[in-house]
């Protein structure tokens, strides 16, 4: 039987890969051809001339390089941030002994939280803690502590990261919630039994068979803060040098307006990702095999 | 305040939640680090919405921020683009999806990394890049798909086809893993059924739940996205909102409060429909 | 680009060198006046002018926020007077410079992308003539046009002026600055932004120009205006926001300098709710002049003469002055008395308003969008 379902692709294998003409199709319209498209309009000027000017130009731009570090950092800290706090809650409602219906409601709004981008996001946070925020407002009536008057800005690094945790974290909780239930129960009592404390248990047990999908999912966490515009574009109206911000804004126009820089990011920005999927499928691939 | 602080403060409570102490002793230290993780949670989850509730409230005459959103034709109108959009999204990312799938699975498994790599791509390509891509690729001729109106529409159902991709074809993938695809194909062949036979009436209600699941997250993104619409110039509800952010103080808040129960409501139903099925829901977004 | 396009054309249709070159040098918009101005008032005309706005089916316009000088109600008017025109409306929020590169960006796009007519900033009008961007036409009313606002070929005119002023949302700001030194008091940490990315946006710009004539410039020398704004930066009472009427009410911005008309519009609609206080500061009394233009890449061109007699007949020009925009044929209409005495009487005091000349302003714009990131630079801290 096996012998005969394997020999069957591989006798009509000439054939076979026609079936997924249609999704290639696609793929190459809508998505590997534009692509191209930004790549080769990475390396054109304004008449068209082929250049490498646009990369030298991302190099030489102060305005650019900070922005690029600036998306790292905010990237980077809301991904160990959102990973570490989101790990730690769905460690809480699947393993911390909380009720049960717990874990189900904090799932969906899980869901709904990591969809909660963008615009609508960027609105509740003035609400909560802008200059007549709520917790501004009760902060300064109750506590007498004046949020603004003291220094903190929404529209710094740190009101950015906190206002990108509240879809990082549900991210991984929602990721990273599997992974916890592959913890089997087995492997703590083995531990237990063998005498090994609790510490010893996570130190040589369970982190070391975590961590792969605990770095797999901060690395998502990474790419999923490092591409997002809609927030921090709704946040201030586009002047928070953040890279998305200004490719927006380099392509689609205004006096800064110069298509083949904004399109040299894009492939900055791409070739980043790049390596952090990379990087994702690889641990993804050694957790995979430790699971098993 | 959350953001580092979350990070800094981490090494003691992890350590407390992994010093603690099994069975008896987990039941109770565990609880109490458990239960403080949950209610920090649960306070950075809520107040935002509370404040956007609280705020919607300012507006006078009591509930003037609903009646006024409510009373806007565009609010009706950009919402029920979206939704279509977001349907129509859904018909065709399926019928791309599930065939492409269940062949990969079926037929050509030696090309499941290509097209893995594939879908994954969508992560690697922020949707403001790609949005540039495609007015690159189609802002002229040969197919100058941005210069009609349909053709805008059909360039943003075919962006959010490609946001897609990850979640649908894993959704898809998943349930695919859960049932016998060989053995239910070689039954139907054996019945006489053909392919589009097999795929519509085997594969199909075999993958309620997966599709469920894809189809509302689909929605979910679809709904809100704010960067693709806008410089697809698409009167969509992401733009629509975000105009009213820039004009309105306390509408924006009751229809942001409006849109995120509309998108809990398609959560709490995949959640309510997938219960008891066997394959994970997978309810990640994009932004 | 332009020119070598038109240059083809018309050698393929065999013209002689003298027709290219009389083609080149008024570029594409060559038809335009030869068809149009001051005939547009015969009766004919105009009919016909209608029947081939009609024809073409659509406007597209482009950065008209409905507030400002009660576009809104300008555009449903022109909707109901011309049913079977649809009015595409672009980024309402876009700057002057947007509008200008949306033209330039759609050259080759006759989708509902590429805006038809674009309202910009008074110094953005010669520069989009220079590109070759925009197309001479002279609307029924042209000769009530102050030739002081308005370009002898008909490429841009004035539409309207407004006063740089404070917007301030007194449910955040209890103690309401009065003049430009009053912003530099800690009390304003984090409450002051600027309606517009200064690099890009014309109101954003001319306030920076405004600060300039309080704090020791003058309308020759902007740069005290950017040094104003260095330090509203370093002490954090700047907040790196672009103010519009919705982040001035949920208080992202509570004070914003922006022009007249749109911080008096936004007071009344707001109607108590918050409590808006619009302040003419003491001193750095600015007006700035805005112009209307014709895209010489237009879709509908038709489309837009048709807007563009809607807006400068009498009717047009009194709705901008309900939005408390001065419409540039002000002086015209009132010596006709056909505006109506309670518009008039709402209209604030703006007394010692000063209006550079083009020169002036060009050297300020180009001082201060080319500055601003060195001299301010706003960064994320």
């Amino acid at each position: 039987m096996r012998d005969a379902l394997r020999a069957r692709p591989a006798s009509r294998r000439s054939r076979a890969w026609v079936g997924l003409l249609p999704f290639f199709l696609f793929s190459f319209m809508f998505l590997l051809l534009p692509i191209t498209f930004l790549v080769i309009g990475s390396f054109q000027d304004g008449q068209g001339q082929l250049t490498v000017r646009n990369y030298a130009d991302i190099a030489s731009t102060p305005y650019i390089i900070n922005a690029f570090h600036s998306s790292i950092e905010i990237s980077l800290v809301t991904a160990i941030g959102g990973g570490i706090f989101g790990f730690l809650l769905a460690y809480a409602v699947i393993l911390g002994g909380l009720p049960g219906f717990l874990r189900t409601a904090l799932m969906t709004f899980s869901g709904v939280a990591s969809n909660f981008a963008g615009v609508p996001l960027a609105l509740a946070f003035i609400f909560t803690l802008g200059q007549i925020g709520l917790v501004t407002g009760f902060l300064k009536t109750y506590l007498g502590i004046d949020l603004w008057g003291g220094g903190f800005s929404l529209y710094s690094k740190i009101g950015v990261e906190l206002v990108y945790m509240y879809f990082q974290f549900p991210l991984m909780v929602l990721i990273i919630a599997p992974a916890i239930d592959g913890l089997k129960r087995d492997w703590r009592e083995a531990a237990e039994n063998m005498g090994a404390s609790s510490f010893q248990y996570w130190r040589y047990v369970a982190l070391p068979i975590l961590m792969p999908s605990l770095l797999g999912t901060v690395i998502l966490l990474f790419g999923n803060a490092f591409g997002a515009q809609a927030t921090v574009y709704q946040l201030t109206g586009g002047t928070i040098p953040i890279v998305t911000v200004i490719i927006g804004a380099q392509i689609s126009g205004d006096v800064l307006h110069n298509e083949g820089l904004g399109y040299a990011m894009a492939m900055g920005m791409v070739a980043i990702m790049g390596i952090v999927i990379t990087i994702y499928t690889w641990l993804q691939r050694r957790s995979e095999k430790w699971l098993r | 305040m959350t953001g580092p602080g979350f990070g800094m403060r981490t090494p003691g409570a992890l350590q407390s939640v992994l010093e603690a102490k099994p069975r008896k002793g987990r039941r109770q230290r565990g609880s109490i680090w458990a239960w403080v993780v949950f209610v920090a949670g649960f306070l950075y989850f809520f107040l935002p919405l509370v404040a956007t509730f609280e705020f919607s409230l300012r507006a006078k005459p009591f509930l003037a921020a609903y009646t006024n959103s409510l009373k806007d034709p565009q609010f009706f109108s950009s919402l029920a683009f979206s939704f279509v959009i977001g349907v129509l999204t859904i018909v065709v990312s399926i019928m791309l999806i599930v065939p492409t799938a269940y062949w990969v699975r079926l037929r050509v498994p030696r090309l499941r990394p290509y097209v893995e790599f594939i879908t994954l791509l969508p992560f690697v390509v922020p949707p403001v890049i790609l949005v540039f891509g495609l007015i690159r690729t189609y802002g002229h001729p040969p197919l100058p798909l941005t210069n009609t109106t349909l053709g805008g529409h059909a360039l943003l159902v075919a962006a959010y086809v490609v946001l897609s991709l990850p979640y649908m074809y894993r959704a898809v993938d998943t349930g695919l893993r859960a049932i016998d695809v060989r053995s239910l194909t070689e039954a139907a062949q054996s019945l006489g059924a053909g392919w589009l036979t097999i795929l519509w009436r085997v594969i199909f209600p075999n993958l309620r739940v997966a599709l469920l699941s894809g189809a509302f997250l689909t929605l979910a993104i679809v709904i809100g996205e704010y960067t693709i619409a806008n410089f697809l110039a698409q009167p969509a509800f992401g733009p629509y909102l975000s105009l009213l952010g820039n004009n309105r103080a306390y509408e924006p808040a009751a229809v942001s409060l409006i849109s995120f129960g509309l998108t809990w409501t398609a959560m709490g139903m995949i959640s309510f429909l997938g219960r008891g099925a066997r394959g994970k829901v997978q309810l990640v977004g994009t932004h | 680009m332009t020119t070598n396009h038109s240059l083809f054309r018309l050698a393929t249709a065999g013209a002689t060198v003298a027709i290219i070159l009389a083609a080149c040098s008024t570029s594409g918009a060559s038809q335009a006046p030869a068809s149009a101005p001051g005939s547009a008032a015969a009766g004919g005309a105009m009919d016909a002018l209608v029947t081939a706005a009609k024809a073409e089916g659509a406007l597209t316009v482009i950065a008209l926020p409905h507030d400002w000088c009660n576009y809104g109600a300008t555009i449903n008017a022109f909707k109901a007077a011309y049913p079977g025109i649809t009015v595409n409306e672009l980024t309402p929020d876009a700057g002057s410079g947007d509008e200008v590169t949306a033209i330039k960006a759609n050259k080759d796009n006759k989708g509902p992308q590429a805006p038809d007519v674009i309202d910009v900033g008074l110094s953005f009008g010669p520069k989009a003539k220079t590109d070759g961007l925009i197309a001479a036409y002279k609307v029924a009313t042209w000769d009530t046009i102050p030739a002081s606002v308005k370009d002898a070929d008909g490429f841009w005119y004035g539409d309207y002026y407004g006063v740089m002023t404070f917007e301030v949302n007194t449910a955040v700001v209890k103690n309401v600055p009065q003049d430009w030194s009053d912003l530099l008091k800690p009390e304003y940490k984090g409450q002051i932004a600027l309606a517009g990315d200064p690099r890009v946006s014309n109101q954003a710009i001319q306030a920076v120009y405004a600060a300039a004539l309080a704090n020791g410039g003058s309308l020759d020398n902007a740069q005290p205006g950017l040094d104003f704004f260095k330090k509203l930066n370093d002490l954090g009472n700047l907040v790196p926001v672009i103010a519009k009427p919705g982040t001035i009410d949920q208080g992202a911005t509570p004070i914003t300098m922006r022009w007249t008309y749109n911080a008096l519009v936004h007071r009344d609609t707001a109607n108590g709710n918050p409590k808006i206080e619009v302040v003419v500061p003491k001193s750095g009394r600015f007006g700035g002049v805005y112009v209307q233009a014709i895209s010489a890449y237009a879709p509908h061109p038709n489309a837009a003469k048709l807007w563009e007699e809607f807006l400068y007949s009498d009717a047009g020009q009194n709705t901008w002055l309900t939005g408390y925009c001065n419409p540039v044929r002000f002086d015209d209409m009132k010596a006709r008395s056909v505006i109506p005495a309670d518009v008039l009487a709402k209209l604030p005091d703006t007394t010692g308003t000063v209006f550079p000349t083009l020169a002036q302003l060009n050297a300020a714009k180009d001082l201060i969008t080319k500055q601003w990131d060195a001299v301010v630079g706003l960064n994320i801290k």
